[in-house]
C-alpha cells in the first residue's frame, strides 16, 4: 500500500452505535486505511451523535426493523437520500465502498446516488428468499452499478449468486491477529474447561445446545467447566439448567480484548453451537488465532471457515449428542487437540487485516482503473452519448 | 379528458424508462471497457515478467525458448486469439515453475514473487471483467433493449475464454 492516498468513502448500512458484525468490519477498516495515510469518511446512522469518531459522518437516526430474523437498524427516506447526496457530492472521493448494498438501508441510496468507482462487500447470508426475488428486478439495475463484488464468505457468495445471479470475489473479514497472538495461559481458567463467547441470550448462538450436552459430557470427564464470557442476563439462563449442573457453569460478562486473548488461549476448548444466520463467524477465526481448539456446529459458514474440519473440530448442528461426544473426543486427546489448535493458529493468519486489507486495496486499485471519482449519477448519460456530448 | 391523461403519462413514463435502460445499458459497456482496460495492462505486465525470466537465471534454455515464444505470441496476438495465447504463456509458466526448484539470487526471487502477485490480480481482474461480459449479454438480450436497439452500434461484448486452472 504505498500508492498516493486516496479519498475512500464507507457507507455502512446499519446504525454505527449498535454492536455488530458489520459495523465493526468497517470500523477496523476504516482504521486501518487512516493509518495507512488514507482520507477515509464513514456515512452511517448513527442514534447518538455525541460520541462518534471523528472519521464517521451521520446520515440521520436509524430505524428499527425487523428483517432476516433480528432487528435492523437502517436508514430511508427522502431526508436521507438528501443527505447521502450531500455527503457524495461533497466528498470528493475516488471511491466508494458500500456495504450490504442489497437491504434497504443508506448503501442502497447511495450506489443509486452516485456514479463512477464503486465497490460492494455483500455479508449476509440467507436461505431463498421470495421477498428478494420479488425486489430483483429494482435491486438488479442499481447493484449493477457496482465495479467490484466482495463477499465475505462462500455462503456469502452462493446468497448472492443465488438471489442476483452475480457473482463476486471472496474476501474474509479481518481479525487483528497480533491481539491474540500471546495471550497467557491462566490457572482460573485452564484444564477441562469449555469456553463460549457471545451474546448468548439470542438463540441462534446456540448456548441451548451446549447446555443440554453437558449432562454427557460430565459423566465422562468430571471436571468439566462451562466458561461463558459475553454481555447479556444470565439469570434466565441458569433457570433452565439442571440444579446439579449449575456450579460447573461460570458466567464471566463482557471481557476485554486482552482478557480475550488469555481467555483463548486457557481454555481446553472452544465452542460455537451457533444454529445458522451466520455468514462468516468472525469469533471462530479469533478463537483460532488465539490457540484455541474449536469445536463448532457444521453449519455453511463455519464449515467452509475450518477447511471441512481440517482447522477445527465440527458437529451435527443442533444435535447435542454429537457436540457431547466430539467433546469427549478432544477432552480425552490433547495430542489431537494440540494438533488442530497448532494448524488453526497458522490458518488464522490468514484473516489478518494486513493480509485482507491488501486484498480489499487490490480491489479498489482495480476499480479505480481508467476512472476520474465518484459523482454524482446522472441518468442523461444515454442523452449525452446521443447528442454527441462528452459525458461520463 | 381522463383518458388522455392516462396516455399522457404512459408516454412520458415509457420514455423516461427507456432513457433509464439506455443509461443503464451505456454504464454496463463503459463497465465492460474498464474492466477489460484493466485486463489487458495486467496481462501486458505478466508478458513482460515472463521475458524477464526467459532471460534470467531460473530458466534453462529449452524453457526459456518456450517462455520467450509464447510471451511473444501473447504480446502480439489479435483479439480473437488473444485468450489462447495468453493461455499458452500461463501453460509455459506453469511447466517451469511446477517442477519447483530452488531459485537463488534476490533478482530471481523478486521476479517470481512479482509474477505470483500479478497472477492473483490476474485472476480477480477476468472474474470482474466475465462478470461485466454476463451482465451485458443477458441485459442485452431482454426484449425491450433489442426491439428499440438501445445498444446503438456498441458491438456485442465477447467472453473471454480463460483456461482458469493454467493460472
Amino acid at each position: 500500500m504505498t500508492l498516493k492516498s486516496l479519498r475512500i468513502g464507507l457507507v455502512c448500512p446499519y446504525g454505527w452505535d449498535t454492536p455488530g458484525g458489520v459495523q465493526s468490519h468497517i470500523r477496523d477498516l476504516a482504521e486501518y486505511l487512516i493509518s495507512k495515510g488514507h482520507f477515509v469518511s464513514v456515512l452511517a446512522p448513527v442514534i447518538n451523535e455525541e460520541n462518534i469518531p471523528e472519521y464517521v459522518v451521520s446520515a440521520g437516526k436509524p430505524i428499527a426493523i425487523p428483517y432476516n430474523g433480528a432487528v435492523a437498524r437502517v436508514l430511508f427516506g427522502p431526508i436521507a437520500f438528501a443527505r447521502v447526496r450531500q455527503w457524495v457530492s461533497n466528498g470528493n472521493f475516488d471511491l466508494l465502498h458500500l456495504h450490504e448494498p442489497a437491504i434497504p438501508s443508506i448503501s442502497l441510496l447511495a450506489c443509486w446516488a452516485a456514479e463512477g468507482p464503486m465497490v460492494g462487500t455483500f455479508h449476509a447470508a440467507a436461505k431463498r428468499q421470495k421477498a428478494i426475488f420479488a425486489i430483483g428486478p429494482i435491486l438488479e439495475p442499481v447493484i449493477e452499478k457496482l465495479t467490484a463484488r466482495i463477499a465475505v464468505s462462500e455462503a456469502a457468495r452462493q446468497t448472492l449468486t443465488e438471489h442476483l445471479e452475480t457473482d463476486a470475489v471472496v474476501i474474509p473479514n479481518g481479525i487483528y491477529a497480533d491481539r491474540y497472538r500471546d495471550g497467557e495461559v491462566l490457572d482460573k481458567w485452564s484444564g477441562n474447561t469449555i469456553g463460549f463467547i457471545g451474546r448468548f441470550e439470542e438463540p441462534r448462538k446456540g448456548l441451548s445446545v451446549l447446555v443440554s450436552a453437558l449432562p454427557i459430557i460430565a459423566r465422562f470427564a468430571p471436571d468439566v467447566r462451562v466458561l461463558v464470557a459475553g454481555p447479556g442476563d444470565h439469570k434466565g439462563v441458569i433457570d433452565e439448567i439442571d440444579p446439579q449442573l449449575r456450579h460447573r457453569f461460570e458466567f464471566l460478562g463482557r471481557i476485554s480484548e486482552i482478557e480475550k486473548a488469555d481467555f483463548l488461549s486457557s481454555i481446553a476448548i472452544y465452542v460455537a453451537p451457533n444454529t445458522g444466520g451466520e455468514s462468516f463467524g468472525i469469533i471462530l477465526a479469533e478463537a483460532l488465532a488465539g490457540g484455541a481448539t474449536v469445536l463448532a456446529s457444521d453449519i455453511p459458514a463455519f464449515d467452509s471457515l475450518l477447511g471441512r474440519g481440517q482447522y477445527g473440530a465440527l458437529f451435527k448442528s443442533e444435535d447435542s449428542q454429537d457436540l457431547a461426544k466430539v467433546a469427549i473426543d478432544l477432552l480425552r486427546d490433547s495430542q489431537k487437540r494440540k494438533d488442530l489448535s497448532r494448524k488453526g493458529k497458522d490458518y488464522a493468519q490468514r484473516f489478518d487485516w494486513d493480509v485482507v486489507a491488501e486484498d480489499i486495496y487490490s480491489i479498489y486499485e482495480m476499480a479505480m482503473v481508467g476512472s476520474s471519482g465518484v459523482t454524482l449519477s446522472s441518468e442523461n448519460r444515454a442523452w449525452n452519448r446521443f447528442l454527441g456530448r462528452e459525458g461520463n | 379528458m381522463e383518458k388522455y391523461f392516462f396516455i399522457a403519462f404512459f408516454v412520458i413514463f415509457a420514455i423516461w424508462y427507456l432513457s433509464y435502460s439506455a443509461t443503464r445499458l451505456d454504464r454496463l459497456h463503459h463497465r465492460v471497457e474498464t474492466s477489460w482496460a484493466n485486463l489487458d495492462g495486467l496481462l501486458q505486465r505478466r508478458a513482460a515478467v515472463a521475458l524477464e525470466i526467459a532471460k534470467s537465471e531460473i530458466a534453462d534454455p529449452a524453457s526459456s525458448l518456450l517462455l520467450t515464444a509464447a510471451a511473444h505470441q501473447a504480446r502480439d496476438a489479435q483479439m480473437s486469439a488473444r485468450s489462447q495465447a495468453e493461455s499458452g504463456l500461463s501453460g509455459a509458466l506453469g511447466l517451469l515453475l511446477s517442477d519447483g526448484h530452488l531459485v537463488n539470487g534476490s533478482i530471481e526471487k523478486d521476479l517470481l514473487r512479482e509474477l505470483s502477485e500479478l497472477t492473483d490480480k490476474i485472476r480477480i481482474a477476468i472474474a470482474l471483467h466475465v462478470d461485466a461480459v454476463n451482465r451485458t449479454q443477458m441485459v442485452r438480450a431482454k426484449a425491450v433493449f433489442r426491439i428499440f436497439r438501445l445498444a446503438g452500434r456498441a458491438p456485442l461484448p465477447v467472453t473471454y475464454e480463460f483456461e482458469a486452472d493454467v493460472l
